[in-house]
Protein backbone atom coordinates (compact mmCIF):
# COMPACT_ATOMS: atom_id res chain seq x y z
CA UNK A 1 0.00 0.00 0.00
CA UNK A 2 2.85 2.31 0.98
CA UNK A 3 4.58 1.50 -2.33
CA UNK A 4 1.41 2.24 -4.24
CA UNK A 5 1.01 5.60 -2.50
CA UNK A 6 4.62 6.55 -3.28
CA UNK A 7 4.17 5.45 -6.89
CA UNK A 8 1.03 7.54 -7.12
CA UNK A 9 2.74 10.65 -5.74
CA UNK A 10 5.63 10.15 -8.18
CA UNK A 11 3.21 9.68 -11.09
CA UNK A 12 1.31 12.77 -10.05
CA UNK A 13 4.40 14.97 -9.87
CA UNK A 14 5.90 13.64 -13.11
CA UNK A 15 2.47 13.77 -14.75
CA UNK A 16 1.90 17.41 -13.80
CA UNK A 17 5.37 18.31 -15.11
CA UNK A 18 4.83 16.47 -18.38
CA UNK A 19 1.39 18.00 -18.87
CA UNK A 20 2.68 21.52 -18.25
CA UNK A 21 5.50 20.89 -20.73
CA UNK A 22 3.09 19.48 -23.33
CA UNK A 23 0.90 22.53 -22.97
CA UNK A 24 3.85 24.90 -23.38
CA UNK A 25 4.87 23.28 -26.69
CA UNK A 26 1.30 23.43 -27.92
CA UNK A 27 1.00 27.14 -27.13
CA UNK A 28 3.64 27.88 -29.78
CA UNK A 29 1.87 25.63 -32.32
CA UNK A 30 -1.45 27.28 -31.58
CA UNK A 31 0.08 30.75 -32.05
CA UNK A 32 1.24 29.73 -35.52
CA UNK A 33 -2.19 28.37 -36.41
CA UNK A 34 -3.84 31.58 -35.19
CA UNK A 35 -1.53 33.83 -37.16
CA UNK A 36 -1.76 31.74 -40.35
CA UNK A 37 0.25 32.41 -43.51
CA UNK A 38 -1.02 35.95 -43.92
CA UNK A 39 -0.36 36.86 -40.30
CA UNK A 40 -3.35 39.17 -40.20
CA UNK A 41 -4.99 38.04 -36.97
CA UNK A 42 -4.31 39.71 -33.65
CA UNK A 43 -4.60 37.63 -30.48
CA UNK A 44 -7.14 38.67 -27.84
CA UNK A 45 -4.17 38.49 -25.43
CA UNK A 46 -5.31 35.30 -23.69
CA UNK A 47 -4.24 31.66 -23.83
CA UNK A 48 -6.89 29.07 -23.07
CA UNK A 49 -5.11 25.95 -21.85
CA UNK A 50 -6.39 22.80 -20.21
CA UNK A 51 -5.99 19.14 -19.69
CA UNK A 52 -8.97 17.46 -21.31
CA UNK A 53 -10.13 14.07 -20.22
CA UNK A 54 -13.41 12.74 -21.61
CA UNK A 55 -15.12 15.95 -20.62
CA UNK A 56 -16.36 18.94 -22.54
CA UNK A 57 -15.18 22.35 -21.49
CA UNK A 58 -17.07 25.51 -22.29
CA UNK A 59 -16.74 29.22 -21.86
CA UNK A 60 -18.56 32.35 -22.93
CA UNK A 61 -17.20 35.23 -24.93
CA UNK A 62 -18.54 38.03 -27.08
CA UNK A 63 -17.91 38.42 -30.79
CA UNK A 64 -18.29 42.09 -31.65
CA UNK A 65 -20.02 43.23 -34.84
CA UNK A 66 -17.94 44.27 -37.84
CA UNK A 67 -15.11 41.91 -36.93
CA UNK A 68 -13.73 38.67 -38.36
CA UNK A 69 -12.59 36.29 -35.62
CA UNK A 70 -10.41 33.21 -35.81
CA UNK A 71 -10.58 30.34 -33.36
CA UNK A 72 -7.46 28.15 -33.34
CA UNK A 73 -7.06 24.97 -31.32
CA UNK A 74 -4.56 22.16 -31.02
CA UNK A 75 -3.83 19.14 -28.88
CA UNK A 76 -0.91 17.82 -30.95
CA UNK A 77 0.65 18.21 -34.37
CA UNK A 78 0.15 14.65 -35.65
CA UNK A 79 -3.58 14.98 -36.19
CA UNK A 80 -6.57 17.28 -35.62
CA UNK A 81 -7.65 16.22 -32.15
CA UNK A 82 -9.75 19.12 -30.89
CA UNK A 83 -13.44 19.53 -31.62
CA UNK A 84 -14.81 23.00 -31.01
CA UNK A 85 -18.39 24.09 -31.26
CA UNK A 86 -19.75 27.64 -31.23
CA UNK A 87 -23.29 28.13 -29.92
CA UNK A 88 -25.50 31.15 -29.34
CA UNK A 89 -26.75 31.83 -25.81
CA UNK A 90 -29.90 29.78 -26.54
CA UNK A 91 -27.70 26.78 -27.22
CA UNK A 92 -28.24 26.72 -30.99
CA UNK A 93 -25.15 25.43 -32.77
CA UNK A 94 -23.72 28.09 -35.10
CA UNK A 95 -20.68 26.06 -36.11
CA UNK A 96 -18.75 22.92 -35.25
CA UNK A 97 -15.42 21.90 -36.77
CA UNK A 98 -16.49 18.28 -36.27
CA UNK A 99 -18.17 18.57 -39.69
CA UNK A 100 -14.88 19.69 -41.26
CA UNK A 101 -12.38 17.02 -40.14
CA UNK A 102 -11.78 18.87 -36.85
CA UNK A 103 -10.09 21.73 -38.71
CA UNK A 104 -7.54 23.33 -36.38
CA UNK A 105 -8.87 26.81 -37.14
CA UNK A 106 -11.97 28.50 -38.45
CA UNK A 107 -12.86 32.11 -39.23
CA UNK A 108 -16.12 33.82 -38.30
CA UNK A 109 -17.41 36.92 -40.03
CA UNK A 110 -19.58 38.70 -37.48
CA UNK A 111 -21.71 41.53 -38.88
CA UNK A 112 -23.58 42.06 -35.57
CA UNK A 113 -22.41 41.53 -32.02
CA UNK A 114 -23.26 38.19 -30.45
CA UNK A 115 -22.36 36.58 -27.12
CA UNK A 116 -21.38 32.97 -27.76
CA UNK A 117 -20.62 29.78 -25.92
CA UNK A 118 -17.50 27.92 -27.09
CA UNK A 119 -17.45 24.24 -26.28
CA UNK A 120 -14.23 22.22 -26.54
CA UNK A 121 -13.54 18.50 -26.37
CA UNK A 122 -11.05 15.95 -27.62
CA UNK A 123 -12.04 13.68 -30.49
CA UNK A 124 -12.30 10.42 -28.56
CA UNK A 125 -11.59 8.37 -31.70
CA UNK A 126 -8.14 9.98 -31.89
CA UNK A 127 -7.11 10.95 -28.37
CA UNK A 128 -8.70 10.31 -25.03
CA UNK A 129 -6.66 12.52 -22.80
CA UNK A 130 -4.16 15.38 -23.10
CA UNK A 131 -3.48 19.06 -23.09
CA UNK A 132 -5.49 21.29 -25.40
CA UNK A 133 -4.72 24.89 -26.24
CA UNK A 134 -7.10 27.37 -27.81
CA UNK A 135 -6.60 30.95 -28.94
CA UNK A 136 -8.95 33.58 -30.30
CA UNK A 137 -7.87 36.35 -32.62
CA UNK A 138 -9.49 39.15 -34.59
CA UNK A 139 -8.58 40.32 -38.09
CA UNK A 140 -6.66 43.55 -38.49
CA UNK B 1 -11.98 20.52 -18.95
CA UNK B 2 -10.13 23.56 -20.03
CA UNK B 3 -9.20 26.86 -18.55
CA UNK B 4 -8.23 30.37 -19.22
CA UNK B 5 -8.47 31.41 -15.61
CA UNK B 6 -9.71 29.19 -12.87
CA UNK B 7 -10.01 28.82 -9.18
CA UNK B 8 -7.39 26.28 -8.17
CA UNK B 9 -4.24 28.32 -8.43
CA UNK B 10 -3.38 28.66 -4.78
CA UNK B 11 -4.21 25.03 -3.93
CA UNK B 12 -1.52 22.43 -3.62
CA UNK B 13 -2.11 19.40 -5.82
CA UNK B 14 -4.04 16.68 -4.07
CA UNK B 15 -3.84 13.03 -4.92
CA UNK B 16 -7.14 12.26 -6.51
CA UNK B 17 -8.90 8.89 -6.25
CA UNK B 18 -8.39 8.42 -9.98
CA UNK B 19 -4.60 8.71 -9.63
CA UNK B 20 -4.46 6.36 -6.68
CA UNK B 21 -6.53 3.93 -8.71
CA UNK B 22 -3.92 2.33 -11.05
CA UNK B 23 -6.66 1.44 -13.54
CA UNK B 24 -7.57 5.05 -14.04
CA UNK B 25 -5.97 7.52 -16.43
CA UNK B 26 -4.07 10.46 -15.02
CA UNK B 27 -6.77 13.07 -15.27
CA UNK B 28 -5.02 15.93 -13.54
CA UNK B 29 -7.30 18.91 -13.83
CA UNK B 30 -5.46 22.19 -14.24
CA UNK B 31 -8.58 24.12 -13.57
CA UNK B 32 -12.31 23.98 -13.62
CA UNK B 33 -13.42 27.09 -15.43
CA UNK B 34 -12.51 29.11 -18.48
CA UNK B 35 -13.01 32.85 -18.65
CA UNK B 36 -12.67 35.01 -21.73
CA UNK B 37 -12.58 38.80 -21.75
CA UNK B 38 -12.58 40.49 -25.17
CA UNK B 39 -9.38 42.37 -26.02
CA UNK B 40 -9.35 46.05 -24.96
CA UNK B 41 -7.46 46.64 -28.19
CA UNK B 42 -10.70 46.13 -30.10
CA UNK B 43 -12.31 49.03 -28.22
CA UNK B 44 -9.32 51.26 -29.04
CA UNK B 45 -9.64 50.22 -32.70
CA UNK B 46 -13.33 51.13 -32.70
CA UNK B 47 -12.60 54.55 -31.17
CA UNK B 48 -10.07 55.28 -33.88
CA UNK B 49 -12.28 53.91 -36.69
CA UNK B 50 -15.17 56.08 -35.55
CA UNK B 51 -12.93 59.14 -35.96
CA UNK B 52 -13.13 60.05 -32.30
CA UNK B 53 -10.48 62.63 -31.51
CA UNK B 54 -7.55 61.46 -29.42
CA UNK B 55 -7.79 62.63 -25.81
CA UNK B 56 -4.62 62.40 -23.73
CA UNK B 57 -6.37 63.67 -20.61
CA UNK B 58 -8.31 60.41 -20.29
CA UNK B 59 -5.17 58.34 -19.72
CA UNK B 60 -4.01 57.25 -16.29
CA UNK B 61 -1.24 59.45 -14.91
CA UNK B 62 2.17 57.81 -15.32
CA UNK B 63 3.46 59.31 -12.09
CA UNK B 64 0.98 57.25 -10.10
CA UNK B 65 2.85 54.02 -10.83
CA UNK B 66 4.89 54.34 -7.63
CA UNK B 67 1.68 54.39 -5.55
CA UNK B 68 0.73 50.89 -6.62
CA UNK B 69 2.47 48.74 -4.03
CA UNK B 70 0.20 45.71 -3.53
CA UNK B 71 0.10 42.90 -6.11
CA UNK B 72 -3.62 43.60 -6.52
CA UNK B 73 -3.06 47.28 -7.41
CA UNK B 74 -0.08 46.49 -9.62
CA UNK B 75 -2.00 43.91 -11.63
CA UNK B 76 -5.16 46.02 -12.02
CA UNK B 77 -3.15 49.04 -13.10
CA UNK B 78 -1.03 47.00 -15.48
CA UNK B 79 -4.33 46.27 -17.24
CA UNK B 80 -5.20 49.99 -17.12
CA UNK B 81 -1.82 51.12 -18.50
CA UNK B 82 -1.86 48.30 -21.06
CA UNK B 83 -5.15 49.56 -22.48
CA UNK B 84 -3.79 53.11 -22.48
CA UNK B 85 -0.74 51.87 -24.37
CA UNK B 86 -3.02 50.23 -26.95
CA UNK B 87 -5.03 53.45 -27.25
CA UNK B 88 -2.01 55.75 -27.76
CA UNK B 89 -0.40 53.24 -30.15
CA UNK B 90 -3.48 53.07 -32.36
CA UNK B 91 -3.54 56.87 -32.47
CA UNK B 92 0.22 56.82 -33.34
CA UNK B 93 1.23 58.90 -30.33
CA UNK B 94 4.71 57.40 -30.46
CA UNK B 95 6.54 59.47 -27.85
CA UNK B 96 3.71 59.00 -25.33
CA UNK B 97 3.54 55.29 -26.18
CA UNK B 98 7.20 54.92 -25.23
CA UNK B 99 6.54 56.59 -21.86
CA UNK B 100 3.63 54.21 -21.17
CA UNK B 101 5.81 51.34 -22.22
CA UNK B 102 8.50 52.35 -19.76
CA UNK B 103 5.87 52.48 -16.96
CA UNK B 104 4.50 49.10 -17.97
CA UNK B 105 8.04 47.71 -17.83
CA UNK B 106 8.34 48.90 -14.22
CA UNK B 107 5.06 47.23 -13.27
CA UNK B 108 5.80 43.99 -15.09
CA UNK B 109 9.19 43.81 -13.44
CA UNK B 110 7.59 44.22 -10.00
CA UNK B 111 5.12 41.48 -10.91
CA UNK B 112 7.91 39.15 -12.09
CA UNK B 113 6.80 39.35 -15.72
CA UNK B 114 9.99 40.67 -17.33
CA UNK B 115 9.91 37.89 -19.93
CA UNK B 116 6.85 39.30 -21.70
CA UNK B 117 8.26 42.80 -22.10
CA UNK B 118 11.87 41.85 -22.77
CA UNK B 119 14.56 43.39 -25.00
CA UNK B 120 13.14 41.67 -28.07
CA UNK B 121 9.75 43.24 -27.37
CA UNK B 122 11.28 46.70 -26.87
CA UNK B 123 13.22 46.44 -30.13
CA UNK B 124 10.12 45.33 -32.05
CA UNK B 125 8.11 48.13 -30.44
CA UNK B 126 10.62 50.87 -31.28
CA UNK B 127 11.17 49.59 -34.84
CA UNK B 128 7.45 49.53 -35.60
CA UNK B 129 6.31 52.58 -33.66
CA UNK B 130 4.97 54.29 -36.78
CA UNK B 131 2.85 51.35 -37.89
CA UNK B 132 -0.34 51.07 -35.82
CA UNK B 133 -1.16 47.57 -37.12
CA UNK B 134 2.23 46.24 -36.09
CA UNK B 135 2.02 48.01 -32.73
CA UNK B 136 -1.35 46.36 -32.08
CA UNK B 137 0.13 42.92 -32.79
CA UNK B 138 3.23 43.57 -30.67
CA UNK B 139 1.27 44.82 -27.64
CA UNK B 140 -1.27 41.97 -27.91
CA UNK B 141 1.55 39.42 -28.19
CA UNK B 142 3.24 40.80 -25.07
CA UNK B 143 0.02 40.58 -23.05
CA UNK B 144 -0.62 37.07 -24.39
CA UNK B 145 2.89 36.08 -23.32
CA UNK B 146 2.36 37.43 -19.81
CA UNK B 147 -1.09 35.77 -19.62
CA UNK B 148 0.44 32.42 -20.57
CA UNK B 149 3.34 32.87 -18.15
CA UNK B 150 1.03 33.70 -15.23
CA UNK B 151 -1.36 30.85 -15.99
CA UNK B 152 1.39 28.27 -16.32
CA UNK B 153 2.97 29.47 -13.08
CA UNK B 154 -0.14 29.15 -10.95
CA UNK B 155 -0.71 32.90 -10.82
CA UNK B 156 -4.06 32.95 -12.57
CA UNK B 157 -5.50 35.46 -10.12
CA UNK B 158 -2.93 38.05 -11.27
CA UNK B 159 -3.79 37.30 -14.89
CA UNK B 160 -7.48 37.80 -14.06
CA UNK B 161 -6.86 41.20 -12.44
CA UNK B 162 -4.86 42.43 -15.46
CA UNK B 163 -7.79 41.48 -17.73
CA UNK B 164 -10.33 43.20 -15.45
CA UNK B 165 -8.20 46.37 -15.24
CA UNK B 166 -7.94 46.39 -19.04
CA UNK B 167 -11.70 46.09 -19.41
CA UNK B 168 -12.42 48.90 -16.93
CA UNK B 169 -10.08 51.25 -18.79
CA UNK B 170 -11.51 50.39 -22.20
CA UNK B 171 -15.02 51.10 -20.88
CA UNK B 172 -13.82 54.33 -19.27
CA UNK B 173 -12.31 55.52 -22.56
CA UNK B 174 -15.40 54.55 -24.56
CA UNK B 175 -17.88 56.14 -22.11
CA UNK B 176 -15.98 59.42 -21.93
CA UNK B 177 -15.33 59.67 -25.65
CA UNK B 178 -18.99 58.91 -26.37
CA UNK B 179 -20.05 61.54 -23.83
CA UNK B 180 -17.95 64.17 -25.60
CA UNK B 181 -18.69 63.05 -29.18
CA UNK B 182 -21.80 60.86 -29.29
CA UNK B 183 -21.35 58.01 -31.71
CA UNK B 184 -23.83 55.19 -32.33
CA UNK B 185 -21.17 52.52 -32.84
CA UNK B 186 -19.42 53.37 -29.58
CA UNK B 187 -22.74 53.52 -27.74
CA UNK B 188 -23.70 50.08 -29.10
CA UNK B 189 -20.31 48.68 -28.08
CA UNK B 190 -20.78 49.97 -24.52
CA UNK B 191 -24.26 48.45 -24.37
CA UNK B 192 -23.01 45.10 -25.70
CA UNK B 193 -20.84 44.41 -22.63
CA UNK B 194 -23.49 42.65 -20.53
CA UNK B 195 -22.09 39.14 -20.97
CA UNK B 196 -18.51 40.34 -20.44
CA UNK B 197 -19.59 42.02 -17.21
CA UNK B 198 -21.21 38.77 -16.05
CA UNK B 199 -17.94 36.96 -16.79
CA UNK B 200 -15.95 39.61 -14.89
CA UNK B 201 -18.15 39.24 -11.79
CA UNK B 202 -17.74 35.46 -11.93
CA UNK B 203 -13.99 35.74 -12.51
CA UNK B 204 -13.43 38.18 -9.62
CA UNK B 205 -15.58 36.08 -7.31
CA UNK B 206 -13.66 32.90 -8.15
CA UNK B 207 -10.34 34.57 -7.29
CA UNK B 208 -11.45 36.48 -4.26
CA UNK B 209 -9.95 34.08 -1.71
CA UNK B 210 -8.47 36.88 0.40
CA UNK B 211 -11.42 39.25 0.01
CA UNK B 212 -9.36 41.91 -1.82
CA UNK B 213 -11.99 42.22 -4.52
CA UNK B 214 -15.01 42.50 -2.20
CA UNK B 215 -15.60 46.17 -2.94
CA UNK B 216 -14.93 45.81 -6.66
CA UNK B 217 -17.35 42.88 -6.92
CA UNK B 218 -20.02 44.94 -5.16
CA UNK B 219 -19.38 47.83 -7.56
CA UNK B 220 -19.53 45.50 -10.56
CA UNK B 221 -22.83 44.07 -9.32
CA UNK B 222 -24.19 47.62 -9.02
CA UNK B 223 -23.01 48.23 -12.58
CA UNK B 224 -24.76 45.04 -13.67
CA UNK B 225 -28.05 46.44 -12.33
CA UNK B 226 -27.83 49.16 -15.01
CA UNK B 227 -26.68 46.77 -17.72
CA UNK B 228 -29.71 44.63 -16.97
CA UNK B 229 -31.91 47.59 -18.02
CA UNK B 230 -30.54 47.27 -21.57
CA UNK B 231 -32.70 45.16 -23.87
CA UNK B 232 -31.17 43.08 -26.61
CA UNK B 233 -33.55 41.36 -29.01
CA UNK B 234 -31.88 38.48 -30.75
CA UNK B 235 -33.19 36.53 -33.72
CA UNK B 236 -31.35 33.46 -34.95
CA UNK B 237 -30.69 33.07 -38.66
CA UNK B 238 -28.75 30.15 -40.06
CA UNK B 239 -25.08 31.04 -40.68
CA UNK B 240 -23.48 30.45 -44.09
CA UNK B 241 -20.28 28.43 -44.26
CA UNK B 242 -17.66 28.58 -47.00
CA UNK B 243 -15.67 25.37 -46.59
CA UNK B 244 -12.88 26.32 -49.01
CA UNK B 245 -12.21 29.56 -47.16
CA UNK B 246 -12.81 27.96 -43.76
CA UNK B 247 -15.14 30.81 -42.95
CA UNK B 248 -18.60 30.99 -41.42
CA UNK B 249 -20.63 34.17 -41.73
CA UNK B 250 -23.11 34.73 -38.92
CA UNK B 251 -26.44 36.21 -40.00
CA UNK B 252 -28.44 36.72 -36.80
CA UNK B 253 -30.34 39.94 -36.13
CA UNK B 254 -30.01 41.94 -32.94
CA UNK B 255 -31.59 45.16 -31.76
CA UNK B 256 -30.01 46.88 -28.75
CA UNK B 257 -32.13 49.37 -26.82
CA UNK B 258 -30.62 51.57 -24.14
CA UNK B 259 -32.10 54.80 -22.83
CA UNK B 260 -30.00 57.86 -22.08
CA UNK B 261 -30.52 57.78 -18.29
CA UNK B 262 -29.25 54.16 -18.13
CA UNK B 263 -26.25 55.17 -20.19
CA UNK B 264 -25.58 58.09 -17.83
CA UNK B 265 -25.68 55.78 -14.81
CA UNK B 266 -23.27 53.38 -16.57
CA UNK B 267 -20.91 56.29 -17.34
CA UNK B 268 -20.96 57.46 -13.73
CA UNK B 269 -20.47 53.99 -12.30
CA UNK B 270 -17.58 53.18 -14.64
CA UNK B 271 -15.95 56.48 -13.74
CA UNK B 272 -16.32 55.76 -10.01
CA UNK B 273 -14.95 52.20 -10.34
CA UNK B 274 -11.98 53.36 -12.38
CA UNK B 275 -11.25 56.18 -9.89
CA UNK B 276 -10.97 53.60 -7.06
CA UNK B 277 -8.69 51.35 -9.12
CA UNK B 278 -6.23 54.09 -10.08
CA UNK B 279 -6.19 55.97 -6.76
Amino acid sequence: MKKLALYSIFTLIVGFGANAQDCETLVKDCENILKGKEKNFVSDGQVYTAFLDREKAEFKTTFFGGTTYRIAATAGTDDEYVIFTVKDMQGTVLFTNRKYKNSSYWDFKVPRTIPVIIETELDMDKKITGCAVMMIGFKR
Amino acid sequence: MISSCGSEEEKKPEISKEVIDPNSSLNAKFDDKIFSIPSPMQMAMLLEESKSPYNEFLLNDLDKVGDYTSEYKKAMNLGIYGTDLGYVSIYKQNSIALKYLSTIEKLTSKLGLEGAFDKDFMTRFEKNSTNKDSMMVIVSDAFKKSDNFLKSNNRKSVSALILVGGWIESMYLACNINKAHANQKILDRIAEQTETLNTIIELLTDYNKKGESDELIKDMKDLKFYFDQITINYEYMEPITNVQKKTTTLRHKTIVTVDSSTLNFINQKIEAIRAKVIE
